[in-house]
C-alpha cells in the first residue's frame, strides 16, 4: 500500500474547515478528527476498490544478445487476470547498467486483457544484465492510495564486446590476400607452400625456375609460392589484477578483447585454426575447435561474460594449458601486459618453455597518457612527471628487450593501435613463413 | 570476402526472439498482508509483551516512589505526611488536600482547620493576611518573614534550638499533652516583655525562644499555631516523643482539616497576556494537522516502487597512477639528478636510433655521432648528455630543455634535405636514414 500525492493534498486542505468552524480549541479539534475520519475512510474505500496488482501475470520477449553499444527493445506482456480495470504504474527493475533510462510506464489493462510495455535498452557495461522483477502500482479510482506489488519476471540478456576493430578488418583481408600468388622474388621463406606453376616473367627470381617442368613444357617455368595454411594459432588472454587497468577509459581487457576478435577474425579468413584461453589461475574462457561465422560468435559470447580479476596470473601454469591446446608449433599470441621488470618476472620465466616449441608474440598496451607525460616539459611538476613517465617507458622497453632475448615477439601500442599492430605483426609473420 | 566476414560478426546481435518467461504462472514476491502479519507475529507479539511488562513496572514502582512534596498528605516517604493525614481521617475529622488559595477558601468552613507549609514561599503578604483571617484555627509550619511579619508580627526566629530537652511548661492543651517534643528543630523568639497576652509560646529553649507560638488573631479571634519545625510532622519523626500528640492536638480541633501546600498557582500574574491566551482555538489542531501532512508526505515519498536492484560494478583503476606517484615521490624528496637521468637514458636510447646507431650503441659513439650531425661541440653533447648535474630547479629545468633542443635539432639534422654539410657527414658515418615504423611489410 502506498500513499498518493493528492491524499497529502486532501489530508492538507483540512486546514480550511478547521479555521472555519474551530472557534475554540475544543470545537477546532472536533473538526480536526472528523476531517481525518472522513479522509481516512475515503482512502480505504479507494484501496478495497483499487484493482488487485496480484492478478497480473507477466511474459517477457528479450533478444538474447546485443553487442555493447547498440540498442534493443525489451518487450513486456502484462495480462491482467483480475476482474477489474487496473489503471497503474510499472516498473521494469532493470539493472542501472542495463540502460533502460525511465522504467516506469503508465499502463491502463482492462479485466482479462492484456497491454505490451516495451522499453528500450542501451546497456553500457559488457556481460550479463538481468532483471528479476516487475512492480505494479495500481491506482484507485480516487487516486488516493494504491495497491502495489513485485511480481517474479526474469530475463536477462547478454552483452557482448563491441569489437570497434573490425573496421581494420577490409585493409588487413587486403594485404592478405596479396600474399597469395606471390612468387618467390619477394617472399622466401621455409614455411611457404608450393602453390603452382607459371610462365617466366622478366623479373622473377631465377632461382625460382622449376627446371624439371620447363623441360617439358618447352617454355620457362617458375614456382609461385603461397603463404601456409592451417596453422594453429593460440591467443592467450591475461585476464588477472593487470588487466583490470584502464588506459584511456577503457580496461586492458577489453583492449585484449578486440585486438584478440581482430586477430582471430583475420586467421580464419587466412584459413589458420584458431584457439582461444582467458587465463589468470583458471580458465575464465575457451574456444576450442571453431571455425567460420561460429568462431567470432562463439569468442564474444565467451568474452562477455569474463571480467577482470583481481588476482596474479599463474604464469607457470600457462605452458601446460598451451600444451592441452595443442602439441605441434603455433602461433601463441600472449596478451597481457609489459610493465615493470618486477611484475614480468613470472612471464619472463615460462617464455623459454614457450618459445622452444611456438612462435609467441606478447602483445601490450602501451599507455598513451606516459608517451604524452615523456614529452611534456613545462614547469618543476612536469619534469618530475616526465621523468617518472620516461623511467616507466624505460621499464617497457627493458622488458621488451628480455622478451626479444628470449625468442619471443612484442606488440605494444596504445589501446586504438593494439589490434591493427597486432594483425599487421600476425600477417608480417606469415609472410615470413613463421607460423 | 570481407562483406561476409562482417555478417558473421554482426550475427550474434542478429540473433533474437529468445522468449524469457513462463507463460501464465507469475509469482508474486511481495507477501500478503496475512503472511507478513503470520511471519512478524513472534515479533509483534513480543513488542508487546515488553510494552505490557514495562507499563506495569512502571505502575508497580510509581507507588514506591520517593519522590513527592515534603509534608504532603498524600506522600508516603519518609519526608511526606500521610501518616498523619491517615490518623486524622480515622479519627472523623475529614481532610481536604488543597494546593491553592482558591481551593483553601473553597473548602473551608466555620469551623475549619488550615494547615500551611509555604516551602518555597509561593505566598505574598495579603494571601497570608487573608488565609490567618480565614479559619478559626491556623497552622503554619515554619513560617517565613513574610509569613511572621503578615501573622504575629512581633514575633522573630531564634535559630536552631540548643536545648537537650523541649517540654511543653505552657498553658496550651496540646502542648501539656505532648509534653514533650524532638529536641534540635528551629524556634522562634518573642519579645522579652511578655505583657502581650495574644502571645503564648511553648517547648522554651531559653528565655525567649520557642519551638511552638501561638498567636491570638486580634480581629477575628482566630487561633494561629506557628510551628517552626517542619520535621515534627513528617512520616519519619511523628511517632517520636510526643510529636503525635502535638499534631493530633493542633490539627484535631474541628471536625474538617484543610491540608494546603501552595504551589505555583498561587502567584499572582503580571505583564502582558501569554501567547496561550491570544492564540486563537484552531492553531493548536491545525499544526497537528501539518504535521500529520509531513508524514504523509514523508510516507507518499519515501515509498519505495519495489525492492532495489544490486548491481556488481567494476574496478577502475587508471594505469597511469605508478607514474603520477613516481613523479610525486620524485618530487617531493627534490630527486633532481634520479629524475634528469631517466630522461637523459630516454633521450639517449632516441638519439641512438635516430642517428642510425643501435639501441645499444655506445655513449661515446651516440655523442660523437649527434655531434657531429648537429655541429654542436662534442663536450657540449656530453655536457647536457651525462656532465652536468643539476644544483637547483633552474638548472633541471635548463638542462631539460637543453635535451630536448638537442634531441629537436638532431631529428631535424638527419631528416632527408637538411643542410648538405650534415647529409656530407651521415653518408660518411654510414646509416643515415631514421629507422621506419617497425614493420615487416614485404
Amino acid at each position: 500500500m502506498t500513499l498518493s500525492g493528492r491524499f497529502v493534498l486532501l489530508l492538507a486542505l483540512g486546514v480550511v474547515p478547521v479555521v472555519l468552524f474551530g472557534l475554540d480549541t475544543v470545537a477546532a479539534t472536533g473538526v480536526l478528527l472528523l476531517w481525518l475520519l472522513v479522509v481516512f475512510v475515503l482512502g480505504a474505500l479507494d484501496l478495497v476498490l483499487a484493482a488487485s496488482p496480484r492478478a497480473v501475470t507477466v511474459e517477457r520477449m528479450l533478444p538474447a544478445r546485443v553487442r555493447l553499444g547498440e540498442s534493443v527493445t525489451s518487450e513486456l506482456y502484462l495480462t491482467n487476470t483480475g476482474r477489474r480495470r487496473l489503471v497503474g504504474v510499472v516498473r521494469d527493475a532493470w539493472q542501472p547498467s542495463a540502460g533502460a533510462g525511465h522504467n516506469r510506464s503508465r499502463v491502463v489493462i482492462p479485466s482479462r486483457e492484456r497491454r505490451l510495455v516495451s522499453l528500450t535498452l542501451t546497456p553500457f557495461r559488457r556481460g550479463e544484465r538481468r532483471v528479476e522483477q516487475v512492480t505494479v502500482r495500481s491506482r484507485g479510482p480516487l487516486g488516493l492510495w494504491n495497491r502495489q506489488a513485485t511480481l517474479n519476471a526474469p530475463g536477462r540478456i547478454r552483452v557482448l564486446p563491441p569489437f570497434h576493430a573490425r573496421k581494420h578488418l577490409p585493409s588487413r583481408i587486403t594485404r592478405l590476400k596479396e600474399l597469395d600468388g606471390r612468387t618467390s622474388v619477394m617472399v622466401r621463406g621455409q614455411g611457404t607452400e608450393f602453390d603452382s606453376l607459371r610462365e617466366y616473367v622478366r623479373g622473377d627470381d631465377v632461382r625460382s625456375i622449376d627446371w624439371r617442368a620447363t623441360a617439358r613444357r618447352n617454355d620457362v617455368m617458375v614456382r609461385t609460392w603461397r603463404p601456409e595454411r592451417d596453422r594453429r594459432v593460440v591467443i592467450l588472454l591475461d585476464t588477472g589484477r593487470t588487466s583490470a587497468a584502464r588506459v584511456d577509459n577503457e580496461p586492458r581487457l577489453d583492449t585484449a578483447f578486440e585486438a584478440s576478435l581482430l586477430l582471430a577474425a583475420l586467421t580464419s579468413v587466412a584459413g589458420d585454426r584458431v584457439d582461444f584461453l582467458a587465463f589468470d589461475r583458471r580458465v575464465r574462457g575457451r574456444v576450442q575447435g571453431a571455425s567460420g561465422a561460429a568462431l567470432l560468435s562463439q569468442m564474444v559470447d565467451s568474452m562477455a561474460l569474463i571480467e577482470p580479476e583481481l588476482i596474479e596470473m599463474d604464469w607457470a601454469a600457462v605452458p601446460g594449458q598451451v600444451r592441452s591446446i595443442t602439441s605441434q608449433h603455433a602461433l601463441v599470441v600472449v596478451l597481457t601486459s609489459v610493465d615493470a621488470a618486477g611484475a614480468s618476472t613470472g612471464l619472463l620465466s615460462v617464455l623459454p618453455q614457450l618459445t622452444k616449441r611456438h612462435t609467441v608474440v606478447v602483445a601490450s598496451v602501451l599507455d598513451p597518457a606516459t608517451v604524452l607525460a615523456a614529452a611534456t616539459r613545462g614547469g618543476r611538476d612536469e619534469i618530475y612527471r616526465a621523468a617518472a613517465a620516461e623511467r616507466a617507458l624505460l621499464d617497457v622497453a627493458r622488458v621488451s628487450a628480455a622478451i626479444r632475448r628470449l625468442g619471443a615477439d612484442v606488440v605494444t601500442a596504445s589501446p586504438e593501435q593494439l589490434p591493427p599492430a597486432l594483425a599487421d605483426r600476425y600477417i608480417a609473420l606469415k609472410a615470413a613463413g613463421r607460423l | 570476402m570481407s562483406a561476409t566476414l562482417g555478417s558473421q560478426t554482426d550475427a550474434p546481435a542478429l540473433l533474437s526472439g529468445a522468449a524469457v518467461g513462463a507463460a501464465g504462472g507469475t509469482t508474486v514476491a511481495t507477501p500478503t498482508l496475512r503472511a507478513l502479519l503470520g511471519r512478524s507475529s513472534f515479533w509483534v507479539i513480543a513488542a508487546a509483551g515488553i510494552l505490557a511488562i514495562a507499563i506495569v513496572a512502571v505502575l508497580v514502582s510509581g507507588g514506591t516512589q520517593a519522590a513527592g512534596r515534603a509534608l504532603a498528605g498524600d506522600n508516603v516517604s519518609p519526608a511526606g505526611s500521610m501518616a498523619l493525614v491517615e490518623v486524622l481521617r480515622q479519627q472523623g475529622v475529614t481532610v481536604t488536600l488543597a494546593s491553592s488559595l482558591a481551593e483553601v477558601r473553597a473548602a473551608v468552613g466555620t469551623d475549619s482547620t488550615v494547615f500551611l507549609y509555604d516551602e518555597n514561599s509561593y505566598l505574598d503578604q495579603s494571601q497570608l493576611g487573608e488565609l490567618g483571617d480565614l479559619a478559626a484555627h491556623t497552622v503554619v509550619v515554619a513560617p517565613d518573614f513574610l509569613a511572621l511579619q503578615a501573622l504575629a508580627p512581633t514575633v522573630g526566629f531564634g535559630g536552631v534550638s540548643e536545648s537537650d530537652t523541649l517540654t511543653a511548661d505552657c498553658s496550651v492543651p496540646a502542648a501539656n499533652r505532648a509534653e514533650e517534643l524532638t529536641p534540635g528543630g528551629d524556634t522562634l523568639s518573642i519579645p522579652p516583655d511578655a505583657g502581650n497576652p495574644l502571645l503564648t509560646g511553648c517547648f522554651a529553649s531559653g528565655t525567649t525562644t520557642f519551638s511552638l507560638v501561638q498567636v491570638q488573631n486580634d480581629s477575628t479571634g482566630g487561633i494561629i499555631s506557628l510551628v517552626p519545625d517542619a520535621d515534627l510532622f513528617n512520616n519519619e519523626n511523628i511517632a517520636h516523643y510526643g510529636n503525635a500528640a502535638l499534631a493530633l492536638g493542633l490539627l484535631g480541633l474541628s471536625d474538617s482539616l484543610v491540608w494546603y501546600l501552595p504551589t505555583l498557582a498561587d502567584l499572582p500574574r503580571t505583564g502582558p497576556p501569554s501567547l496561550a491566551e491570544l492564540t486563537p482555538g484552531w492553531v493548536t489542531p491545525v499544526l497537528v494537522l501539518l504535521m500529520l501532512v509531513a508524514v504523509a508526505a514523508a510516507f507518499w515519498r519515501a515509498a519505495r516502487f519495489g525492492p532495489l536492484v544490486a548491481e556488481n560494478l567494476p574496478v577502475t583503476v587508471k594505469a597511469s597512477e605508478t607514474m603520477e606517484g613516481r613523479a610525486r615521490l620524485y618530487a617531493r624528496s627534490n630527486a633532481r639528478l634520479r629524475a634528469l637521468d631517466a630522461l637523459r637514458v630516454g633521450a639517449v636510447q632516441r638519439l641512438a636510433l635516430a642517428v642510425g646507431l643501435g639501441r645499444l650503441a655506445h655513449l661515446d659513439e651516440v655523442i660523437g655521432s649527434v655531434a657531429h650531425f648537429t655541429g654542436r661541440a662534442p663536450d657540449e653533447v656530453r655536457r647536457v648528455l651525462v656532465g652536468a648535474i643539476p644544483e637547483s630547479d633552474a638548472q633541471l629545468m635548463a638542462l631539460s630543455d637543453a635535451l630536448q633542443a638537442l634531441e629537436h635539432a638532431t631529428g631535424q639534422a638527419v631528416q632527408p634535405g637538411s643542410a648538405p654539410a650534415a647529409r656530407a657527414s651521415a653518408s660518411v658515418s654510414g646509416e643515415s636514414s631514421p629507422p621506419p615504423a617497425e614493420r615487416m611489410d614485404p
